[in-house]
């Protein structure tokens, strides 16, 4: 389990999260898992408020989004030698405890999504976000031709062999998609994983709004990746 | 009378700035100046324009340049939209390489003795 977490490395694309950022990069260096995070043109000190032993901080000298941050530090993970990637949100949301068993589930699939509607649930979600939740995952499975219970969560694992497959173009909100998209035709083996996902008034005011969501689409069809 | 010297002086204006501004494929160069040299043939006869839309099915010169300037504008948004991204897709590719080549030198660096 050690060589494990020593070989998986956990990528953190972060903007504007110098009052959180500290405590959830500490939580999973604190449980073994070597970190990367992104600091993605951040006008505040999220940079400096992510250094610590064991992860490594790189920065995007302006923003470009979360795709183009997490491309970022997947490339830099897989140059250090990871043999599996983690992605995890910046924001608080993701739970540490979640993440071996995304790894473990790569021992038979390619991928493990995380998935907030498989049991665990999530935490202090609004109706209303729950049900723009489910909308944005039935369109994102028409899109993708997938069928997934929860095509946006930010918690997942992959295998750095994989990763070429999975490049991500969209440098936006729309990489999800492009993610699920790119699961989809290059026939990797993909499992959904139960996680927690805990909303805190930080995350959901960082969250993705109705009018984003309008966005992401325009991305998605216009910026072909 | 005045327009037409005005007009006349707005498009000769432009093409001195393209001149200026040669450095681009001579296919681009053609086809400004050829479009400035229809404006140009259009306000010097502007009856023309008029003969022209009657020619291909439209009832004034002036709808048929305002047919013509939509179609126009819209290739040049798509056309500088089409750069806008591709431009963006490069800032992209150096800002993180950027980002990768800075953290590395940072790992590799000898550590300041004092």
């Amino acid at each position: 389990m050690i060589s494990e977490r020593q070989d998986t490395y956990v990528v953190i694309a972060a903007y504007n999260e110098a009052r959180v950022i500290r405590g959830v990069v500490s939580e999973v260096v604190a449980a073994g898992w070597p970190v990367v995070v992104v600091d993605d043109g951040s006008r505040d000190d999220t940079a400096a408020a992510a250094s610590m032993p064991g992860a490594t901080v790189l920065r995007h000298v302006i923003n470009l989004g979360q795709g183009a941050a997490l491309q970022t530090g997947i490339d830099y993970a897989i140059s250090r030698g990871a043999r599996y990637v983690v992605t995890f949100d910046a924001d608080g949301q993701h739970s540490v405890e979640d993440i071996p068993e995304l790894v473990a589930a790569l021992a038979t699939h390619d991928i493990a999504l995380g998935s907030r509607f498989l049991g665990k649930d999530a935490v202090g979600v609004t109706r209303r976000r729950r049900a723009l939740l489910r909308t944005a995952t039935s369109i994102s499975n028409r899109m993708s031709g997938m069928k997934l219970t929860d095509a946006h969560c930010g918690l997942r694992a992959f295998r750095a062999t994989a990763a070429p497959m999975l490049e991500i173009t969209q440098d936006r909100m729309a990489h999800a998609s492009e993610l699920l998209r790119k699961v989809q035709t290059s026939g990797l083996r993909v499992k959904e994983i139960p996680v927690t996902v805990k909303y805190t008034s930080h995350s959901t005011q960082k969250g993705q709004s109705g009018f984003q969501a309008i966005r992401i689409l325009f991305d998605y069809f216009f910026r072909p990746s | 009378m005045i327009i037409r010297v005005l007009l006349l002086a707005g498009l000769a204006a432009i093409g001195y700035l393209v001149f200026l501004r040669r450095n681009r494929l001579p296919f681009h160069i053609v086809t400004v100046f050829g479009m400035l040299g229809a404006g140009g043939l259009a306000v010097i006869f502007p009856d023309a324009t008029n003969d022209i839309a009657h020619y291909v099915g439209v009832s004034r010169g002036a709808d048929l340049i305002t047919y013509l300037l939509e179609v126009t504008v819209m290739l040049v948004l798509v056309h500088y939209y089409t750069k806008f991204v591709e431009l963006q897709r490069q800032l992209t590719v150096v800002t993180r390489e950027l980002a990768i080549l800075k953290a590395e030198l940072g790992r590799t660096a000898p550590r300041d003795p004092s």
